[in-house]
């Protein structure tokens, strides 16, 4: 009997093939069957969806005034609240990685750490006991006469804007500290000692390294806030109203699964377009900035 | 000193404050629920004094005692899948590299940025198909339902974890351990996994928070009988919320920092640094 080779080795990807089975099953097939279901139509009132005459006409229908309003409010909503977190979270994370004491630096994470691993749903509720007209903020702002009546935020749009800033801030502070803790300090004494004052240095050089993790980090906040369904639901009322809802009253009471289903492959079109635009735009205006200020670095840095 | 260095330092104390501005914005409503768990009142939403009556409602009213039940329930199976899946992908990602390696990350990327609510009107009919149209029983079962729902984004967690911890670990100890005549099931099982151990653990502990705090796939997959928790604060929504409710996600939050603080400790103890610990806890 010959001898086996000291080193069988099996085909490079068999122990991953497990993982790619489940998400082929309960991932991929299943958004191909929404994707499939958006060409059919919804058979009289019992039925859900039905495939034997395939057209686009639950995509025309979903292109309707409602579908118009909601797609603007989330698209505000999504815009505005990914901008005012990249403002509100980039000095934060430039102060924990580069100000803030090395020695401090766990505990600042593990304090953006434990809002973004508490319960969604309940930092959510969080918000509406504040904004609530009954509640202690209400009572607080009349007392001290900032308002005369009771407040009136929630179940406004503004409600919803609040909640997805505070939502998903940890999710643009965790990679932009990641980013700004990569570049090095030499780097930027250096950039000081050539001349430039704190904020050029800060635009010039910490900045343009750092750009995957400001990238990152605004994806990252970006696509789940399009897709928001809970913050809207519970802060958002009629006035808030964004897509994910749509497709979830398509999905739910309306029963209407191909038109929840155009809507839902109608969301992921609308984040990817808007990404696309978005991405081109900000190409274009830099533009001008990129041939005279590039950045060349060698491996060290 | 100069006036330059001084208004840097005037803008550092600008950054400071920001900062724990930040921070209490980011506390604010989580204090403000704990807070409220101790509310008498009978309206959650409206303060009317201290009290322990609402953590004594939990262990009074059974749907909540069922809720919490059934999302530790499936919170644990789900971690327990999701470790197993991810981690042996994990571990192909990070030993036997190659072109598949960036398709399968390719599709762990997809799963992790699909907005929620698509997956879980995705995972709906599919489920309704696979358990009553192909009559697979176990697919009508509500906690496998859940537990299938809560996976997916867990599975692509731990993978990431896992890879990413053994990318940073050599692969020499395997290799010798393969030249001493070891077959590759020991070495896998008395070096590669022992390697991977901290990452596993963290991966299992992540997937079982994310399990507890998963609300839209669960709202939409779930079977009547089977509601987990946060469904049952969902629709509480409508009905009105109680303080009850802010006493069980008071009770969820301290399980949620013990997973979390046990992940640090696991983290620390395997020697990462915080920054690598942040990166971990964020998803890799």
């Amino acid at each position: 009997m010959p001898q086996r080779p000291p080193r069988v080795r099996s085909p490079r990807f068999v122990l991953a093939v497990p993982a790619w089975a489940w998400l082929l099953a309960f991932f991929v097939a299943p958004i191909g069957m929404v994707v499939w279901f958006s060409f059919g139509y919804k058979p009289g009132i019992f039925g859900t969806h039905a495939n034997d005459v395939l057209s686009f006409d639950r995509y025309v229908e979903a292109l309707s005034p409602t579908f118009f309003t909601t797609f603007q409010n989330t698209l505000w909503v999504g815009v505005l609240g990914t901008l005012l977190c990249l403002i509100i979270g980039m000095p934060v994370a430039y102060w924990m990685a580069v100000k803030a004491p090395p020695e401090r630096r766990g505990l600042l994470l593990a304090l953006v750490m434990v809002p973004f691993w508490t319960n969604f749903l309940v930092r959510t509720l969080g918000w509406q006991v504040i904004l609530a007209p009954e509640g202690w903020l209400s009572t607080l702002l009349q007392g001290i006469g900032v308002t005369d009546g009771p407040l009136e935020v929630l179940y406004t749009r503004a409600a919803v804007l609040i909640g997805v800033v505070y939502n998903y801030l940890p999710l643009m502070i965790l990679p932009l500290f990641v980013a700004f803790d990569r570049v090095s300090t030499p780097l930027r004494e250096a950039s000081k000692d050539l001349g430039a004052n704190a904020v050029s240095t800060f635009l010039r050089v910490t900045v343009p390294l750092a750009r995957p993790g400001i990238i990152a980090g605004v994806l990252l906040v970006y696509i789940p806030l399009m897709g928001d369904y809970i913050t809207a639901t519970v802060l958002g009322g009629a006035q808030g109203n964004m897509i994910g809802q749509l497709v979830a009253s398509q999905f739910g009471t309306a029963q209407n699964w191909a038109l929840g289903s155009a809507m839902a492959v109608l969301l992921i079109i609308v984040i990817m377009l808007s990404i696309g635009i978005a991405a081109a735009l900000i190409w274009a205006a830099t533009l001008p900035f990129r041939s005279r200020s590039r950045l060349i670095l060698g491996e060290g840095s | 000193m100069t006036r330059n260095a001084r208004r840097g330092q005037l803008g550092n104390r600008l950054l400071a404050v920001w900062s724990v501005i930040v921070f209490a914005f980011l506390f604010l409503p989580i204090i403000v629920i704990i807070a409220y768990s101790f509310n008498s009142g009978r309206l959650l939403v409206a303060w009317e004094g201290f009290s322990l009556a609402p953590f004594a409602a939990i262990f009074e009213k059974p749907v909540i005692r069922d809720a919490v039940m059934v999302s530790i329930r499936t919170g644990l199976i789900a971690a327990v899948l999701a470790s197993l899946l991810g981690t042996l992908a994990g571990i192909a990602m990070a030993r036997r590299p190659g072109r598949w390696v960036w398709w399968f990350l390719g599709l762990l990327l997809l799963v992790s940025v699909t907005p929620e609510i698509v997956d879980a009107v995705a995972l709906l009919p599919w489920l309704v198909f696979l358990g009553q149209d192909l009559g697979i029983s176990l697919f009508s079962d509500g906690t496998a339902r859940l537990v299938v729902g809560h996976s997916l984004f867990s599975v692509a967690i731990v993978s990431y974890i896992v890879r990413a911890r053994l990318v940073g670990q050599d692969a020499r100890l395997e290799e010798a351990s393969a030249d001493l005549y070891a077959t590759p099931l020991r070495t896998f099982m008395k070096i590669t996994l022992p390697l991977a151990m901290p990452a596993v653990l963290a991966g299992f502990l992540l997937s079982f928070t994310l399990s507890l705090d998963n609300t839209v796939v669960s709202a939409f997959v779930q079977v009547s009988g089977t509601t987990p928790w946060p469904v049952y604060v969902l629709s509480a929504l409508r009905s009105g919320l109680r303080p009850e409710i802010a006493a069980v996600s008071t009770i969820m939050l301290v399980l949620t920092l013990i997973s979390l603080a046990l992940v640090a400790l696991v983290l620390k103890r395997a020697g990462d640094s915080a920054t690598q610990i942040a990166r971990t806890m964020a998803g890799g």
